[in-house]
């Protein structure tokens, strides 16, 4: 359903790499990079892409380099291995400007969106096993897509980025959506940001993302045959399992899933309206027409030397407004919401440890009614890092909230992420 | 005498740089076009360098200039982060000196392209490699990921050679003079005069090091390869057990086995590496553990490339007094 998760074979990807290697292209010489990332997982939980015990995480094969004196590109190759079957998603394939006058950069193709803190960051780089749940509900964990980023440098001693992206916004599009607008995502942001001195560095940002294709729709009453029969369906659920979890499992096992939606034809179904797409696929479940955020960060290094000790603490606020068409939800419930707030320690060179807390909230809604969703996560983790390229991550993820799936008390997760290769730069 | 009076307010704001069109426009929009109606005249350069060795000694050959080090002393500068505050000088730099040989692989890269400023990318003028002036020591044909954070492209710390280091600034001069040629002339004079200066002091220091001539000291491993190579210095033992991991408990006991059949003047470490396990081991030993400066700190300005030697041949000096 999700056109991007194409399934190929990762062979034709290791061939092209193969030619490239030996192929004797004057000055290409990229940064090639692996990440291999895995993990098991004691329980599955709420608003999740991994399932419970033994999986992989972003296992990703990266190629960068300059393209000239003008242009930089590069290509990120995620692998999934989902239900004995492997695919390959571009996450992506970029230009970007080096050499415009005046602090200009245009960045053009498929990458992660500059919305927010986190976004733009890739996942190997984080210090939790998963992103925080209001970016898993409301970005589906990390918004990347095809389009076009004009950024602004001001030219001020104080840093001062502005800048406007154009996405295709697919993966933000509201369910049921009928003729969806081609360009569905603007997002305008601006991240300002110094340092007080060596040791302590800080950054806000204001973003604004208006989602043309963001807003559900009400139920069209013209396909009443299809949606008859998913009421009914819909109703049994409401009257007998409407708080078990285990059954909702049961319904968003692939095939039914499919099934279910061939017959209802992107109308409003109960089954979409949950919808659970392919797993990796990262279509964001809470959409809205309009999304506002706010994100502060800030750095302490003693003597700015982040190699032995250093600490950070970030927060974001992610709001979305104008989630529906539907009249019965009235315009103070009109909204999701929710934040984090994070703090990591690194207090040796090969250990770190931190604590996140972040509550998500936000509305399912349904043929004539909605749901009030909630989800309140605490999180501990403790890594440690061998050598700058292995990691190897304990976490306890503690989870409250209502009218989700999977919403675990205490879920242990063990991870490890080894990147091989080319060491990734380390953005702030 | 308007620049003179304007400067404080506008500096901070704007750095030499000419305005583009576009900037206008966002100035009107942003309600700042009063303050860009008064923009000083390009002066000197304007330098941000990712070591303070480089900025001591782009100060020795065009002390007009804006010079900004991105690290201190204090700091490892394999471990910097692509800050925001870093990424706005680098916006602004007419220059950019770095070491090069990868050590700030893991953050220039990024600085270059968050800067969108065209003058310092690889390859232009601006972007100066202080180790493609030279050669360095260490380069490896084959590495491969188990032989921890080494440097393919040789050792990077070879501002504490003396001669590469002079053929590093002369280089420098002219890198300067060729994108600033209204000042080439005084850069030409500034190295001229800095040249002589560093001849005389190498005979100095070299007279003073003799009685290092043949020290054994046990170090973090490339830190000061090139200075214990010029004085004669010999490492019989690393601290690390690979390049880039912290010395561990078995490692250290591996050196104090050394240190049974070899004889070991002294532990050496820098100033932003850790010296839990050094002196741990120099007391084990029973030789002086040395904190040697890997760089200049602020506090010398004029001549601080030329105290930062004398500085780590008295430190080196002392501990062979103290022994002997």
């Amino acid at each position: 359903m999700n056109n991007r998760c194409i399934t190929k074979t990762a062979l034709s990807l290791a061939a092209f790499l193969g030619y490239l290697s030996t192929s004797h292209a004057i000055d290409f010489n990229p940064n090639y990079s692996l990440i291999l990332d895995g993990h098991y997982k004691s329980e599955k939980s709420a608003l999740s892409e991994t399932d419970k015990g033994f999986g992989l995480g972003h296992v990703e094969l990266s190629i960068s380099s300059p393209v000239d004196d003008l242009f930089f590109g590069k290509l990120t190759a995620v692998l999934h291995s989902h239900d004995s079957k492997t695919d390959v998603e571009t996450e992506e394939a970029f230009i970007q400007t080096l050499a415009l006058p005046g602090g200009l950069s245009v960045r053009a193709g498929r990458f992660l969106s500059d919305f927010g803190y986190l976004n733009s960051q890739h996942t190997h780089t984080d210090s939790f096993t998963e992103r925080p749940a209001v970016y898993r509900a409301l970005l589906g964990s990390h918004y990347f897509d095809d389009g076009v980023r004009v950024s602004y440098l001001m030219p001020t001693d104080i840093y001062w980025n502005i800048g406007a992206e154009a996405f295709s916004g697919k993966k933000l599009r509201a369910n049921n959506i009928k003729d969806p607008n081609s360009v569905g995502v603007y997002n305008f942001f601006t991240k300002i940001g110094g340092d007080f001195n060596h040791e302590h560095s800080w950054q806000i940002g204001f973003n604004y993302l208006r989602n043309e294709n963001g807003t559900s729709p009400r139920s069209h009453p013209v396909e009443h045959h299809a949606h008859n029969l998913h009421q009914k369906h819909h109703d049994e659920e409401e009257h007998h399992h409407h708080d078990h979890h285990e059954h909702h499992e049961k319904e968003h096992h692939h095939k039914q899933h499919d099934a279910n939606l061939q017959h209802s034809d992107g109308n409003h179904s109960h089954h979409s309206n949950h919808h659970h797409d392919h797993h990796h696929c990262h279509k964001a479940s809470y959409t809205g027409k309009d999304l506002y955020g706010v994100e502060a960060v800030w750095k302490w290094a003693p003597e700015g030397n982040y190699k032995y000790r250093h600490l950070s603490l970030s927060a974001e606020y992610l709001q979305a407004r104008n989630i529906t068409d539907n009249k019965t939800i009235k315009s103070s419930d009109d909204k999701h919401d929710g934040w984090y707030l994070s703090s990591v320690y690194q207090f040796a060179p090969q250990w770190a440890t931190g604590i996140r807390y972040g509550e998500f909230n936000g509305l399912k809604l349904e043929n004539d009614h909605h749901h009030k969703n909630s989800l309140q996560e605490t999180e501990l983790m403790l890594s440690w890092s061998h050598s700058h390229f292995s990691t190897i991550r304990l976490q306890w993820t503690h989870q409250k909230g209502k009218g989700l799936e999977h919403i675990n008390d205490n879920i242990i997760t063990l991870q490890y992420v080894m990147s091989l290769g080319a060491h990734d730069a380390h953005q702030f | 005498m308007m620049r003179t009076s304007f400067n404080p307010l506008i500096n901070p704001l704007i750095n030499n740089e000419g305005i583009s069109g576009l900037l206008f426009a966002l100035g009107i929009a942003l309600g700042i076009t009063p303050a860009l109606f008064f923009i000083p005249e390009a002066t000197a350069l304007n330098i941000l360098t990712c070591e303070p060795e480089w900025k001591a000694l782009a100060e020795q050959i065009a002390p007009h200039s804006k010079i900004y080090s991105a690290t201190s002393a204090l700091q490892d500068p394999h471990h910097i982060e692509a800050r925001p505050g870093l990424i706005a000088k680098m916006r602004n730099a007419d220059l950019a000196i770095c070491s090069g040989a990868d050590l700030e692989a893991g953050w220039l890269p990024l600085l270059q392209m968050k800067s969108a400023n065209a003058r310092i990318q690889n390859g232009k003028d601006g972007m100066f490699y202080a180790a493609e002036q030279i050669d360095t020591i260490g380069k490896l044909e084959n590495v491969n990921p188990t032989m921890g954070d080494v440097h393919p492209e040789g050792n990077p710390h070879f501002h504490l050679d003396p001669y590469r280091l002079m053929t590093v600034a002369n280089a420098l001069a002219e890198r300067m003079a060729k994108i600033d040629p209204n000042h080439g002339e005084s850069y030409r004079e500034n190295i001229k005069q800095f040249d002589e200066q560093w001849q005389k002091n190498i005979r100095k220091w070299e007279q003073e090091a003799k009685p290092l001539k043949g020290m054994q000291v046990v170090a973090y491993h490339t830190s000061f390869e090139y200075l214990f190579q010029w004085l004669g210095i010999s490492m019989v033992g690393d601290l690390e057990p690979k390049p880039g991991l912290p010395p561990s408990g078995k490692h250290l006991s591996r050196l104090l086995k050394l240190a049974k059949n070899t004889r070991v003047d002294a532990v050496v470490y820098a100033s932003y590496q850790d010296k839990s396990g050094a002196e741990w081991l120099s007391k084990q030993i029973g030789v002086p553990a040395i904190k040697l400066p890997m760089s200049v700190n602020d506090n010398n300005k004029s001549q601080a490339l030329t105290s930062l030697y004398d500085d780590l041949i008295g430190k080196l000096l002392k501990a062979t007094k103290s022994n002997g």
